[in-house]
């Protein structure tokens, strides 16, 4: 049985639909990309499977459990984790501590417990700390362990995000164009860090402009446009679609 | 290294044993009251900004108080309660109201939630101005009984005649206030609290449940508020609609956007230099509101961290001079 | 008796329809909250007081210079202590504040804290199927609406009135077409004290002047906008209209405690179930 299936997922704003009927699963351990042009509803995918909004209509279930429509903290708690296309951090906290706020579901102590600072909850916070230093480790930020997030490089920013995301503990890690902005070298250097979460066992959905990058990581693409499913396949399958070749070129027009 | 480590308790406990030898220093009781003003308006202030940390700006600070006032003050003369037990139970009385409408207020985000709640204040003063039978109507609630006598023979005998009881109440009650609030703050809690304040839906996606903390920190906040209103009642003995109108929750604002809403210590700050600043401009007393409205201008304009970044700022324009010197 | 309650709650509305219209104008186009917008009616009122009483003028050449002369003290407070805040809310609240305590403790240093009367424009009652109707709130209502249209036709046929309308949609956009936000939003602010200054001097011909007559003014513009929903005009009259009446025809009959419980009730359900407002968009 798949991880994730996703069904009839559709979402109108007004007369427009964003998503339209959207069908497609993941299965344990696969790295699946989903592409489209601008505007093909990718986005909105992910903020409809991960409660930040509301579905019109469709479901979304994960290992067996329906999760559609629920709340996102919810959604985290299950296993799904998703980053963001805007550079969302906690901008006054440091790295480090922005992964250790990210480290919440693992923290969970009673009130009292945290607030008279028991022996408990000081043990939980080491185990913290060592994870979130792993994490940090494990995706190369330990040079910039104290700069506050807010004045790091756009490129560590987004591997930042994805270490956030990371802390979460994630089943099913949603990655909504990790590589945007990034130029070539930052960009090999986060595809490693990608390869490395997955190869970990995460399973892994990503959304991703960057084709050379999409094809090279994912075993499966989804394409979509205007919010509909057009294609599904290997990436030299879908690399061959005349449908997908005129999604992304426009009408009337031919690549050689 | 040791010794570094022992600065910072020993000087809050130099500053305690300060604190509690006070009124056998001074006997005047003007300027007990004053102290004992001090000690209400930090409790408010720093709750207040407990609020803000996790990203939301209250106005109803005023209804609160009042609930606390009004339920003491009720407990004790309608019920017949002792003050010691009436006087933690208002807090209790916010704080579930607090819960209770706190679930649909943090809903909204920004300036609709500082709306809501300054509505919220409104709506309590016209509730105690129009529910005559049950609070006194707009002339409110006099001769409110002080607080029970506090009697160990040969050791202590408070009943609470003198301003120095007062104070010693005040005194605790702010430490109380203090003590818990920072614990919760530097805690996961006080953690989750900020990421929230910093980026909602960031928190959400690793599982923070932001709707819930944010009604637990607006809960926790309004406790304290609720409990400075009891304090109120019975220091003050009458209670009327008026005096928690939404220019109270505009005063406990202010102080905190003057300490500095960042730091700790900023409301601390904050609360003092603001009930000093009245009681140094007393021979033109009409004109106080322009130096309060001045203040304000100048933190927003050049020094927006409040008073407690002033000594950062300071360093900042220092290093900055040497630099290019 | 209920004619003339039902009159009271219109003349209400509409009075609240102008202060709202004010607040909505300096909200959509400046950008700020202008929690002050109460003290800038409540000056409004003084101004058309010492015009009428110590220089003797009539009524509505008075209520003309106040109009003027607000809306340009408008025009400095909104270069000098609101431009700067405009996307801080933080700051424009606290800025707001201070010029709340500024205003209102001049006016109380100028003007003391006594009741002040403006002598009314028109006595007299006219009698409609039985009912006697003041002519004084009628006066009101019809120069309320006047001033209405005559916005709305500033908007919707000036060019500044449509450049209004596009810095309130979207500013960026709107300095990329070359519009001068600047001084669209010195206009906006102009007129939106000038409305203030109007419901102020029409309101103290009837009721009276103090320095405190601010927040209840400000309250029931915040209320308006709320209910009417944000950017919305014809939400602002609406709304202005509802409360307007719920006053009217509430406080006679229960107490001015019950109408305000009423509509504040109404106004956090608004808020917290349909945010948008009656006529909002979004």
């Amino acid at each position: 049985m798949p991880t994730l299936e996703v069904s009839g997922l559709t979402k109108y704003f007004g007369g427009l639909a964003a998503v339209n009927e959207l069908d497609f699963h993941v299965r344990h351990g696969e790295m699946v990309g989903l592409i489209g042009p601008n505007g093909a509803g990718k986005t909105t995918v992910f903020n409809l499977m991960t409660g930040f909004l509301r579905p019109t209509k469709g479901k979304v279930v994960f290992k067996g459990k329906d999760v559609t429509s629920q709340k996102p903290h919810f959604i985290a708690e299950t296993g799904i984790v998703r980053t963001f296309q805007a550079t969302t951090l906690f901008s006054d906290f440091n790295v480090l501590k922005n992964i250790i706020a990210a480290c919440y579901l693992k923290s969970k102590v009673r009130f009292w417990e945290a607030t008279f600072h028991t022996s408990n909850s000081r043990k939980k916070e080491e185990h913290v700390l060592s994870r979130a230093l792993e994490i940090m480790h494990f995706v190369g930020l330990d040079a910039v362990k104290d700069h506050p997030a807010r004045r790091l490089p756009h490129g560590y920013k987004r591997i930042l995000g994805i270490a956030v995301s990371m802390a979460a503990d994630p089943q099913l890690l949603l990655l909504d164009e990790p590589l945007s902005g990034m130029n070539v070298e930052e960009a090999d250097k986060a595809v490693a860090l990608i390869r490395r979460i997955w190869e970990r066992g995460t399973t892994i959905l990503l959304i991703e402009h960057n084709m050379r990058a999409a094809m090279n990581l994912c075993q499966r693409i989804i394409v979509l446009e205007m919010g509909r499913k057009i294609a599904e396949g290997t990436p030299e399958e879908v690399r061959a679609n005349e449908e997908v070749i005129q999604a992304y070129l426009g009408t009337g027009k031919h690549a050689t | 290294m040791n010794k570094r480590k022992l600065i910072k308790p020993l000087s809050y406990s130099v500053l305690i044993v300060a604190l509690l030898l006070v009124p056998l220093l001074i006997t005047q009781p003007y300027v007990l009251h004053i102290l004992i003003m001090m000690a209400v308006n930090i409790g408010l202030a720093s709750s207040l900004r407990f609020i803000a940390t996790s990203g939301q700006f209250s106005l109803g600070h005023a209804g609160m108080v009042s609930i606390g006032a009004y339920t003491s003050a009720l407990l004790v003369m309608k019920l017949g309660l002792s003050f010691w037990l009436a006087f933690p139970l208002s807090g209790l009385t916010a704080m579930c109201i607090a819960f209770l409408v706190g679930y649909p207020f943090v809903r909204l985000k920004g300036i609709y939630f500082t709306m809501v709640t300054l509505f919220f204040t409104e709506v309590i003063k016209l509730t105690a101005e129009q529910w005559r039978s049950l609070t006194g109507g707009v002339a409110g609630i006099i001769a409110i009984p002080r607080p029970n006598a506090i009697i160990i023979p040969g050791l202590l005998n408070a009943n609470f005649a003198s301003k120095a009881d007062f104070y010693y109440l005040a005194l605790m009650m702010v430490v109380f206030t203090l003590l818990i609030l920072y614990a919760i703050e530097s805690s996961r809690i006080g953690m989750t609290f900020l990421s929230i304040q910093q980026s909602e839906p960031l928190a959400e996606s690793v599982g923070v449940n932001s709707s819930g903390f944010r009604v637990l920190a607006f809960s926790i906040g309004c406790f304290f508020a609720g409990l400075d209103g009891a304090f109120y009642c019975h220091y003050l003995s009458a209670i009327a609609p008026a005096s928690f109108g939404f220019l109270l929750s505009i005063n406990v604002f202010i102080y905190t956007v003057v300490g500095g809403m960042r730091r700790f210590s900023g409301p601390i700050m904050g609360a003092i230099i603001l009930t000093l600043i009245p009681e140094l401009a007393r021979g033109v007393k009409e004109y106080e509101p322009f130096v309060f409205a001045g203040i304000l201008l100048l933190v927003i304009f050049f020094l927006r961290g409040g008073v407690v970044s002033l000594p950062e700022k300071l360093s900042k324009i220092i290093k900055r001079r040497v630099a290019y010197a | 008796m209920i004619a003339q309650n039902l009159l009271n709650g219109l003349m209400s509305g509409w009075i609240y329809i102008l202060v709202a219209l004010g607040l909505t104008l300096v909200l959509s186009i400046v950008g700020i909250v202008q929690l002050a917008h109460g003290e800038i009616y409540m000056i409004g009122a003084y101004i058309v007081y010492y015009f009428c009483v110590s220089a003797g003028l009539n009524f509505f050449p008075s209520l003309l210079i106040s109009i003027l002369c607000v809306g340009l003290l408008g025009v400095v407070i909104e270069r000098f202590f609101l431009r700067p805040f405009r996307d801080d809310v933080e700051g424009a609240i606290i800025t707001t504040i201070a010029l709340i305590l500024i205003l209102q403790t001049a006016m109380v240093a100028i003007a003391g804290e006594s009741y002040k009367d403006i002598p009314s424009p028109i006595q007299g009652v006219l009698t409609v199927l039985g009912a006697r109707l003041s002519w004084e709130r009628l006066l009101t209502i019809l120069v309320s609406i006047a001033l209405v249209s005559l916005l709305l036709i500033f908007i919707n046929k000036t060019k500044i009135g449509q450049a209004m309308v596009a810095v309130s949609e979207d500013r960026e956009a709107a300095a990329l077409q070359g519009i001068n936000v600047n001084r669209v939003s010195s206009v906006a602010m102009f007129l939106g004290c000038a409305l203030a200054a109007a419901a102020g001097g029409l309101t103290g011909a009837i009721f009276d002047v103090t320095p405190f007559i601010g927040g209840f003014a400000l309250m029931k513009g915040i209320e308006v906008i709320i209910l009417g929903g944000l950017g919305s005009i014809s939400g602002a009259i609406i709304g202005g209209l509802i409360l307007g009446l719920v006053d009217g025809l509430v406080t006679p009959l229960l107490s001015v405690q019950m109408a305000g419980i009423i509509s504040l009730v109404v106004i956090i359900l608004i808020l917290l179930f349909r945010p948008q407002g009656l006529l909002g968009h979004e």
